[in-house]
C-alpha cells in the first residue's frame, strides 16, 4: 500500500497544476474595449437562425443582423437602417429612407434592392411572419436610397412592422444560394456572426465598420445553456460573464458571488383562461373565479417574486401596461357570485384546470391557483399536458380553465395584433370565444390610427374592458432576470425587440 | 464469438428503429399534434394555418399515413441517409458523428477513472474486511452510489469551480473541461467497481490456491494483487461494457449541466425542439453503438477470465 501513496500524490498534483492552469480571470477593473466575453443564453435557436421562425429576433438580440426600425424607450419607432419614413400620397405605401455608409459584414454596401432581396425573400416564404402575414405585403426600390412598402390596404404600424427581428436585412449573398439564407458574416449590426456550432454555440466578432457605436468586446461566445442553474453557476465561478434567465433561488448567490444581477419586467403575461362556450359564459362565475384567486400571494410566494402580480393584461414592460396592483382574494365575494349564479356546497362547480410544464412555472402555479379554487368551492381537475396535443381542443374552446403564458408583444412593440387574435370575435386565437361589439369596436378604432400615443391609450382602455368584464384573469406578469460579473453596461430591454450584447464591455483586469 | 453474439444485432435495430420513430409521435398525442409542435418551432406563429401545416408536414416528410413515413425514414436510413435535423437543417450523421466522439471521450474517461480508483479500493477494503479502511470506503462507496448525477454535478461545480477556482464550471475544449464531468459519471461506476471487487476478493482471498501462495512464502501484496483481484475484478470488466452503453447515449443530466455538446445534449435539444430526425436516428445509432461496445466488452471480458472462456468455448 505505502508504495501506492506517492502515485496517488502525483496525481493530485498533476490534477492541481492542470486546474492552475485554467484558472479564472482575475478582479473587474476599467472598461476594456478589446477584451472577450462569454454569455449564456437560456433558448437555443430553434430553426438555425432562420428569419421566418422566431430565431429571427435572436440574431437581432445578438446584435448580428438589423432592421429598418427600431422602437426607443417609449415604445415609439425609431431609426434603424432606415433614418426616415413616411406615408405617400398612396396611403396603402411608405417609404423608408435608407441609412448612407451601411456597408455588410460581407463588405458590400446597403442598397435598395439588398432590402428588396432581403423582404422579399422572408414574405415569399411558406409562412410568412406575423409582422407581414396577410397584409398584401411588397416592396420595391425607389431611387437610390429608398424603398416602398405598400400593402393590400393602408397600414398605419408599418413603421413599427419594420422594427420585427423577423424583418432582418441580411447581405444579397446570404439569399444567392437558395433555401435559407446564410447567416455567417451577412449582417449590418455591430457583431459579426462568425461561427455557429449547432445549438451549442455561437462566436461573434467586432465589426469594426459598424456605422453606430462600435460593441462592447472584440470577441464573444455565446453559450446557449438550457440549465438554469448551469448558467448561475457559470456567472459565479466567472465562466461566464453574461447569463440570462437565472432561478429565483440562485440571484442572491449570484450577487453574492461579486455578479450584478438586474430584474425587470418582461412583456408577458400568464393568464387563467375561461372558456366562455363551456363553463364560464356567465360572467359572474368568471368573476368568482378573478375573486378566488390571490394574485399577490401567487407572484409572492408560489413564484418567490419572480412575477409580478397582473391586475390587467399589459403590466410595467410597456409604457400603456397597468402597475397598480390586484387586490387579494375576497372568497366571500366569490362564493357570493357561485351562489348568486347557482353554485354551492349541494351543487359545486366542477371545472377542469389545464395547463403545460414546458414553462416550469406553469404546474405549479396551476396546482396553487387549483386549491384556492377549492377554497371558494370550486372543485379543479387539473391537467398537465403537452400543449400541442392540448390546442385543437382549446381552440375549440373545448376547456373549462386553461393556464396559459403568452408575450403579448410577439415580434414588435405594438399589441394590436394580440388583441385582435386573442380577444375580437373572429380572433384566430381567440380560445374563450369572448365576443364583444363594443370591444371589437375599439380596435376596429386601431385600423385608422397611427400615432403611437394615442395607439398606446386605446391598448390601455381594450386592457381595462377587458378586465371589466373579467376576461380570463391576468395572474401574474413574469420577470426577467439576467446578472453580469466582469462586464459593465448592461442596458435591459423589457420591450425584448432591442440587441442586448453590443452594449457589454469587459471589465479591464 | 464476437461474430455470435452480433447475429442479433439487425433484428434489435429493427426494433429500435420502430421505437425511435413511434415514441416522438406517442408522446406528441398524433402526427398532427407533432406536425403543429414542428411548426411552431419553425414558424413565427401562435395560430395553426391548415395549408401552412400541410405545406410543412409535405416539406419534412410528416406528411400522409404513419407507416408509409416510417418505411420512407427507414428506406432512407437504409442507405446511410439520416435526414437533415430540422433545427440546424445540417446531417444527422454529422451531427451524431460529432456528439458521439465527445460522449465516447468522456465516457472513456469516466470509465478510466472509475476503475482506476473502484478497482484498487475495493482490492484495498478487501484485505480486512470490517477494518477502518473498509468501513471508510463502504460509506464513500454508498454515497457514489446513492448520490445522483444532477446533485453531484453542481456541488462539484460549486466545489471545484466557484469556491476553490481550479477548474472551470462548463464548456468543451480542454483536458481541464473533462475533469469535473469525468469525475461525476464516475462517481456510480467507481463506487459499484469497488463493492464487487471488495466481495469477490473477500472470496477469492479464501480459496486454497491462495492459501497455497501464502504458504509459499509469496508477500501480502503478491498475493493480494497477482492472485487475488485478478479474479476479484472479471465481473467488473463485463459489468463495464453496461457502462459504456449507458454512459454514450445516457450522460445527459452531466453534458447538460455541464454544457458539453455531447450525444447527451444532442438528444436533449432535440426532444425539446421536436428535432424529429435527430431524435429518431439518434436513439437509432446510440442503440446500435451501445449494443456493439457492450458485445465487445463482454468479448474481451470473456477472454480476460479462462473459466468463462472454456465455458463459452464447450457451448
Amino acid at each position: 500500500m505505502g508504495r501506492r501513496l506517492p502515485g496517488v500524490v502525483l496525481a493530485a498534483v498533476a490534477v492541481a497544476a492542470l486546474a492552475a492552469g485554467c484558472a479564472g480571470a482575475g478582479s473587474a477593473g476599467g472598461a476594456d474595449p478589446d477584451g472577450e466575453i462569454t454569455v449564456g443564453l437560456q433558448f437555443p435557436p430553434r430553426a438555425a437562425y432562420a428569419f421566418e421562425a422566431d430565431d429571427g429576433a435572436r440574431l437581432q438580440s445578438l446584435g448580428v443582423a438589423e432592421t429598418l426600425t427600431t422602437v426607443d424607450d417609449q415604445a415609439r419607432p425609431a431609426p434603424g437602417l432606415a433614418t426616415s419614413w413616411e406615408q405617400t400620397a398612396d396611403p396603402r405605401t411608405w417609404r423608408f429612407v435608407l441609412r448612407p455608409g451601411v456597408t455588410f459584414h460581407d463588405g458590400t454596401p446597403l442598397t435598395p434592392d439588398a432590402v428588396v432581396t432581403a423582404l422579399g425573400y422572408v414574405a415569399g416564404v411558406t409562412a410568412p411572419p406575423r409582422a407581414i402575414r396577410d397584409i398584401g405585403f411588397s416592396v420595391a426600390a425607389d431611387g437610390a436610397d429608398a424603398v416602398l412598402i405598400t400593402t393590400a390596404a393602408p397600414d398605419p404600424i408599418m413603421p413599427m412592422r419594420m422594427s420585427s427581428g423577423n424583418l432582418g436585412i441580411l447581405a444579397p449573398t446570404a439569399y444567392s444560394g437558395g433555401g435559407q439564407p446564410q447567416v455567417l458574416r451577412t449582417g449590418t449590426g455591430p457583431y459579426v456572426l462568425d461561427t455557429v456550432n449547432g445549438t451549442d454555440s455561437a462566436v461573434l466578432l467586432r465589426n469594426d465598420a459598424y456605422w453606430g457605436p462600435k460593441a462592447g468586446a472584440a470577441r464573444v461566445t455565446v453559450r446557449y445553456l438550457p440549465d438554469p442553474q448551469t448558467r448561475a453557476l457559470g456567472l459565479q465561478s466567472g465562466d461566464l460573464q453574461f447569463a440570462e434567465g437565472l432561478p429565483g433561488a440562485a440571484v442572491e448567490q449570484v450577487r453574492s458571488a461579486g455578479a450584478d444581477v438586474a430584474e425587470y419586467p418582461a412583456a408577458r403575461t400568464v393568464e387563467l383562461l375561461m372558456s366562455q362556450s363551456t363553463l364560464f359564459g356567465d360572467v359572474r362565475l368568471r368573476q368568482a373565479v378573478t375573486a378566488a384567486i390571490d394574485r399577490p400571494t401567487l407572484a409572492a410566494q408560489v413564484l418567490a417574486g419572480a412575477a409580478a402580480p397582473a391586475s390587467e393584461l399589459f403590466g410595467a414592460a410597456v409604457p400603456w401596461g397597468a402597475t397598480t396592483p390586484p387586490p387579494g382574494a375576497d372568497l366571500a365575494r366569490a362564493k357570493a357570485l357561485l351562489a348568486e349564479a347557482g353554485h354551492g356546497p349541494d351543487r359545486p362547480l366542477t371545472a377542469r384546470l389545464w395547463t403545460f410544464p414546458n414553462r416550469p412555472e406553469m404546474p405549479v402555479l396551476a396546482t396553487a391557483i387549483g386549491s384556492m379554487l377549492e377554497q371558494a368551492g370550486i372543485r379543479v381537475e387539473l391537467t398537465v399536458g403537452d400543449y400541442a396535443a392540448q390546442e385543437p381542443d382549446l381552440l375549440a374552446g373545448r376547456f373549462d380553465l386553461f393556464l396559459n403564458s403568452r408575450s403579448y408583444l410577439s415580434d414588435y412593440a405594438d399589441a394590436a395584433s394580440t388583441l385582435t387574435s386573442d380577444y375580437t370575435c373572429g380572433g384566430s386565437y381567440n380560445l374563450e370565444h369572448y365576443c364583444s361589439p363594443a370591444y371589437d369596436a375599439l380596435i376596429q378604432r386601431l385600423a385608422e390610427t397611427s400615432d403611437t400615443a394615442q395607439r398606446q391609450a386605446l391598448f390601455a382602455e381594450a386592457a381595462r374592458l377587458l378586465t371589466t368584464d373579467a376576461v380570463g384573469v391576468m395572474v401574474v406578469h413574469p420577470r426577467n432576470t439576467a446578472g453580469s460579473r466582469g462586464v459593465t453596461g448592461f442596458v435591459p430591454d423589457p420591450l425584448g425587440v432591442r440587441p442586448i450584447l453590443p452594449s457589454l464591455t469587459r471589465s479591464a483586469t | 464469438m464476437l461474430l455470435r453474439r452480433l447475429l442479433p444485432l439487425p433484428l434489435l435495430l429493427v426494433v429500435a428503429s420502430v421505437v425511435a420513430f413511434a415514441l416522438p409521435r406517442l408522446v406528441g398525442g398524433d402526427t398532427d399534434s407533432v406536425v403543429r409542435a414542428v411548426l411552431r418551432a419553425r414558424v413565427a406563429s401562435a395560430t395553426p394555418d391548415p395549408q401552412v401545416e400541410a405545406a410543412v408536414a409535405a416539406q419534412f416528410g410528416l406528411d400522409g399515413p404513419v407507416v408509409g413515413q416510417y418505411l420512407r425514414w427507414l428506406g432512407a436510413v437504409l442507405r446511410g441517409d439520416l435526414g437533415l435535423g430540422y433545427v440546424t437543417r445540417t446531417p444527422v450523421a454529422a451531427q451524431l458523428g460529432d456528439a458521439l466522439a465527445v460522449s465516447g471521450l468522456l465516457a472513456g474517461c469516466a470509465l478510466l477513472l472509475a476503475a482506476a480508483t473502484g478497482i484498487p479500493a475495493g482490492v484495498y477494503a478487501a484485505r480486512r474486511p470490517g477494518g477502518l479502511l473498509d468501513r471508510v470506503l463502504s460509506a464513500v462507496g454508498i454515497a457514489g452510489v446513492s448520490v445522483p448525477e444532477f446533485v453531484l454535478a453542481p456541488w462539484l461545480v460549486l466545489v471545484a469551480a466557484v469556491w476553490l477556482g481550479v477548474l472551470p464550471a462548463l464548456g468543451w475544449g480542454g483536458p481541464q473541461h473533462l475533469v469535473l464531468p469525468a469525475l461525476t459519471l464516475a462517481a456510480y461506476p467507481a463506487a459499484l467497481a469497488a463493492q464487487l471487487v471488495r466481495a469477490e476478493t473477500i472470496d477469492v482471498l479464501a480459496r486454497d490456491h491462495v492459501r497455497l501462495a501464502r504458504a509459499k512464502g509469496l508477500s501480502e501484496g503478491r498475493v493480494l494483487w497477482r492472485h487475488a483481484a485478478r479474479l476479484g475484478c472479471v465481473s467488473v470488466t463485463a459489468l463495464s461494457g453496461m457502462f459504456v452503453a449507458g454512459l454514450l447515449g445516457g450522460s445527459v443530466v452531466v453534458e447538460v449541466v455541464f454544457g458539453i455538446p455531447g450525444a447527451g445534449r444532442l438528444m436533449y435539444d432535440a426532444v425539446l425542439a421536436r428535432d424529429l430526425p435527430v431524435v429518431q436516428a439518434g436513439t437509432l445509432v446510440i442503440v446500435a453503438v451501445a449494443v456493439v461496445a457492450g458485445i465487445v466488452v463482454e468479448v474481451v471480458a470473456l477472454l480476460a477470465d479462462p473459466v468463462a472462456r472454456d465455458r463459452e468455448a464447450a457451448r
